[in-house]
């Protein structure tokens, strides 16, 4: 059968973009992002359609590229280095792992569930994790991103477990106190 | 003795580490019992559990406010316009 490559792509393009897309945003909630990953993908699968023998449905075949390309990313970010030590605690506990004064949890006088639906503090929230390094911003978001437990995650993406949680905890510590900092005590 | 009162008596970085752990996986029986004491005595890591647990659940729910997905014309018409150049090389 003659197939024209070229047509069945740009009909494809059409077709699938719209799910592609909105897969991409839930994995890496970033509408920039998903978008170039959407795009990549099409200049991948343009690449390799000498390879889909049509063993899967197009549908299929795209969405594998599209994973392969967003687990890249979480591995990327997750290996970044962070001017920051990732295991640097000292500004939270002292000497013998005490509290610090100032970074110890207080009283946070709100019922949870009309906290979570309250869009102010949705904004403070998202401030104090988009200020957290990327690195620890993609580790704590991770769980809900890929929905696999912590040892699944440590294993896609080669990461040490010790190393893995030592970053989720210094990452939650910093994003309590910023919440804290600027919900609560204003 | 002192070896008794280190597994016995955790620091507040340890038990918060154990904490966050705790979040994501089964702590051993030593690690539970370990946390259970020190909370018992710990009124500030009572809390940290408590608002972390509360920042987990800010985490999921952030992750399902809706995206809204927007015009995807735009997109596609550049997709398949880096297709036609790529293409041609």
């Amino acid at each position: 059968m003659e197939f024209s490559s070229t047509v069945s792509l740009t009909q494809w393009i059409e077709i699938y973009s719209k799910d592609l897309f909105s897969w991409a945003l839930y994995k890496v909630s970033d509408r920039e992002l998903a978008a170039d990953l959407v795009q990549d993908t099409f200049l991948a699968a343009a690449e390799k359609l000498e390879g889909y023998k049509g063993d899967s449905s197009p549908k299929t075949w795209l969405f594998s590229i599209l994973n392969h390309k967003i687990i890249d990313i979480y591995r990327k970010k997750v290996n970044q280095t962070v001017s920051l030590e990732d295991q640097n605690f000292s500004g939270y506990f002292d000497a013998d792992g005490n509290w610090l004064k100032d970074k110890r949890p207080s009283a946070w006088h709100e019922d949870e569930g009309q906290l979570l639906d309250n869009n102010d503090f949705q904004e403070v929230f998202d401030r104090c994790l988009e200020a957290l390094p990327e690195k620890w911003n993609i580790c704590v978001k991770l769980k809900y991103l890929s929905e696999k437990n912590g040892d699944e995650i440590c294993q896609e993406l080669d990461i040490a477990p010790t190393n893995f949680w030592q970053i989720v905890h210094r990452a939650k510590l910093q994003l309590r106190d910023c919440i804290e900092k600027n919900w609560f005590q204003k | 003795m002192k070896k008794l009162m280190n597994i016995l008596f955790l620091s507040c970085l340890k038990a918060s580490a154990l904490i966050e752990k705790k979040l994501h996986v089964r702590l051993t029986f030593q690690e539970r019992l370990q946390l259970k004491m020190h909370k018992m005595m710990c009124e500030a890591c009572t809390r940290y559990e408590q608002q972390s647990i509360l920042l987990e659940n800010g985490l999921a729910s952030q992750h399902k406010r809706i995206h809204d997905l927007g015009d995807l014309d735009q997109l596609k018409a550049i997709i398949a316009k880096k297709l036609g150049e790529q293409s041609t090389k």
